[in-house]
């Protein structure tokens, strides 16, 4: 496993996200679906199952085509079907998509980086027997056995909700056995490039001019959050936190003009624009600014060396 | 530090572009205008892929997927090291797990896939699994021969093993003619209470092996005692019958499913042994690799008493009903046995007698 001896995953906005090497070698990440949509794409699924078999068994008894004896063990027999393989099925047709996966967003895929294999699909999907559909029966039993046979089943309840809670990538035991993850579909939207789109960039050059002192202070995380910012439609020049920040920011890197009312915007996209140049130059020679605080860590290391 | 061009056809595209971008922009700015037609293109295809699967794609588009795939995965990793637009990296890195998701999709079809597990998966990990089958086979044959032998000092035992739902009236204390009646499905007991039964039955046994298979794990200590007590209720059960006289009919009676049934459970046992015995010997490996590789084996024996057991409802469901002359009986189990011996020890050898000669 390659990603067990790595720092393992990060947290992004909230969610557990899960560095994942294809065969490409270029590392993308998935965010780690949550244990609410999991269990809202399960109850959906047991509900579409259960639907259909009530359909299919209302359908074979009202035709009376089959004697009873052949009726039931039929019933019985498509109870079968619709558990273990109606989900091995599904996530093999659908490329590890259940119905009810398919309408929470979220899917299965082999830890490893490697394409979802047959094996690990009926792996996961039949420990499911043990992890989900025989607890759930025995939960219904509670309370009518001896003592020892609720303790036994609610021990049995503990493990199995347990286990995905208690490890980091929210692995079931049949995620574990078969080396897969449940992650959240990914989705893409490609918002425009900010140094593209400025209303500034194309006509007023030297509105601001920026030397390279005044660049030298914000890293990449300030410049991304000013991105955030930026991309923030509800904002505008007369928003008040954006004169703050305007405020902020000429202190901070000691900008002698005046920034005029009105032109609060045009500025911090001008700044923009000017950073990123100024930050990216600088990651081509290998100078990476992670925040405002380099100038901190670097004494720190000579202090150190 | 540019993309590696993969696909001449993708670049001409690209340079016609490159043309009309301003030079005075930004590095990263001018790398992404190149390039975003592309990633567009490439989004299209993915979500075509996404909606209908990616037989819906003509041959071209295919092949324009992989290699757009390819050429978004080297622009995510140019677009790290150069770039600082975080709307950029998080699209490419998103387009590039999608894209991911449907190049690496599985692609054999569900129809090649089912007929190479029976004509020689399944065949082969069976005969891969000789000493766990052992254990199976063993536990339930241990089990009724205690089952028997108890019954015989004690019939009271009968109450102790067999749960009451299932034996139904079928009790130490029957008469034989009663007895005799359940066998052969009189009038009295044909119709739903007969049905229901082999309906419970089913279920119970597929309940009873899937806990055995999966219990495995755990040294496979659990699977042996389920199987050893399944094998417990079938001595006692066949101990009372032979006492009346009957043990040629109940083992008829038995056989016709049984047969099939039962060897299912031991399967299953054996699967979960195959899981246990790599708990306790994994050899060279770790504990976790071990049970991942036998996993593999142990999955492929759990498929084979699934379908066995779907084998012995339909014969339980439809033949032990109509079939009531034992010899029938005899002759449908056994043969059923006979079937599953010969397919499971002739299945899947063909390839090896193929490739033999050329080696």
């Amino acid at each position: 496993m390659k990603q067990s001896n790595q720092p393992d995953q990060a947290v992004k906005d909230g969610r557990r996200v899960m560095p994942f090497i294809p065969p490409e070698g270029v590392p993308i990440s998935f965010a780690i679906a949550s244990i609410g949509s999991r269990l809202g794409a399960q109850i959906l699924d047991i509900i579409f199952t259960t639907l259909f078999l009530i359909i299919c068994a209302l359908a074979i008894v009202f035709s009376g085509a089959l004697p009873s004896s052949a009726t039931m063990v039929l019933i019985v027999l498509l109870g079968f079907l619709l558990r273990v393989p109606y989900y091995v099925l599904s996530e093999l047709i659908w490329n590890g998509r259940t119905l009810g996966k398919r309408i929470t967003g979220i899917r299965v895929i082999n830890a490893d980086g490697r394409r979802l294999t047959p094996h690990q699909v009926t792996a996961r999907n039949l420990m499911k027997e043990v992890e989900i559909f025989t607890p759930t029966a025995l939960l219904f039993s509670i309370g009518s056995g001896s003592p020892w046979q609720d303790g036994l089943t609610a021990l049995w309840l503990l493990t199995v909700i347990i286990v995905p809670l208690a490890n980091r990538r929210r692995q079931r035991i049949g995620d574990i056995i078969a080396g897969t993850l449940v992650v959240d579909n990914p989705r893409s939207v490609l918002l425009s490039d900010l140094a593209l789109s400025a209303p500034a960039a194309a006509s007023s050059q030297a509105a601001f001019e920026f030397l390279p002192e005044h660049l030298d202070i914000y890293g990449k995380y300030e410049l991304q959050t000013l991105e955030d910012v930026l991309r923030d439609t509800t904002k505008n020049s007369n928003t008040e936190e954006i004169v703050k920040i305007v405020r902020t920011i000429t202190r901070r890197i000691r900008y002698e003009d005046a920034v005029k009312p009105g032109q609060e915007m045009l500025f911090l996209n001008e700044f923009y624009r000017a950073q990123r140049e100024h930050l990216e130059s600088l990651k081509l020679f290998g100078k990476v600014r992670e925040n405002k605080y380099h100038e901190h860590t670097k004494t720190e290391a000579k202090k150190l060396v | 530090m540019t993309d590696l061009r993969i696909d001449p056809r993708m670049d001409s595209g690209a340079t016609l572009y490159a043309g009309a971008v301003p030079n005075d922009l930004l590095r990263s700015a001018r790398f992404r205008l190149e390039r975003e037609a592309h990633w567009r293109k490439l989004d299209a295809l993915v979500s075509r892929a996404e909606q209908g699967g990616a037989a819906t794609l003509t041959y071209e588009e295919v092949r324009n997927l992989a290699s757009g795939y390819r050429q978004a995965m080297n622009s995510l990793s140019v677009a790290r090291d150069i770039s600082l637009d975080r709307a950029l990296v998080a699209y490419l890195e998103s387009l590039c797990a999608r894209a991911y998701l449907v190049v690496y999709a599985p692609q054999e079809s569900l129809g090649g896939l089912i007929s190479r597990l029976l004509l020689s998966g399944i065949p082969q990990a069976v005969r891969r699994s000789a000493l766990p089958l052992f254990i199976g086979f063993l536990a339930l044959i241990l089990g009724a021969a205690a089952g028997y032998r108890l019954y015989g000092s004690d019939p009271s035992w009968f109450y102790t093993f067999v749960p009451p739902e299932m034996a139904d009236l079928r009790t130490p204390d029957a008469s034989a003619d009663y007895l005799r009646s359940t066998i052969y499905g009189d009038e009295r007991h044909e119709g739903d209470g007969l049905a229901a039964f082999a309906a419970y039955l089913f279920s119970h046994n597929t309940g009873i092996a899937v806990l055995v298979f999966a219990l495995g794990v755990f040294v496979s200590v659990p699977s042996f005692i389920l199987t050893f007590y399944n094998g417990l209720i079938l001595g006692a059960f066949f101990a009372m019958f032979a006492q009346r006289g009957l043990g040629y009919d109940v083992f008829a009676w038995l056989s016709i499913h049984g047969v099939t049934e039962l060897a299912a459970i031991s399967v299953a046992c054996a699967g979960g042994a195959r899981l246990g015995l790599a708990v306790l010997l994994p050899g060279a490996r770790t504990r976790r690799d071990a049970l991942r590789h036998q996993a593999h084996d142990a999955v492929k024996l759990a498929i084979l008493a699934a379908l066995m057991l779907v084998a012995a409802a339909f014969i339980e469901g439809f033949l032990r009903q109509l079939v009531q002359d034992p010899t029938w009986r005899l002759a449908i189990g056994w043969g059923m046995g006979v079937f599953w011996v010969s397919w499971l020890l002739l299945g899947g050898r063909e390839g090896k007698v193929k490739r033999e000669p050329v080696r």
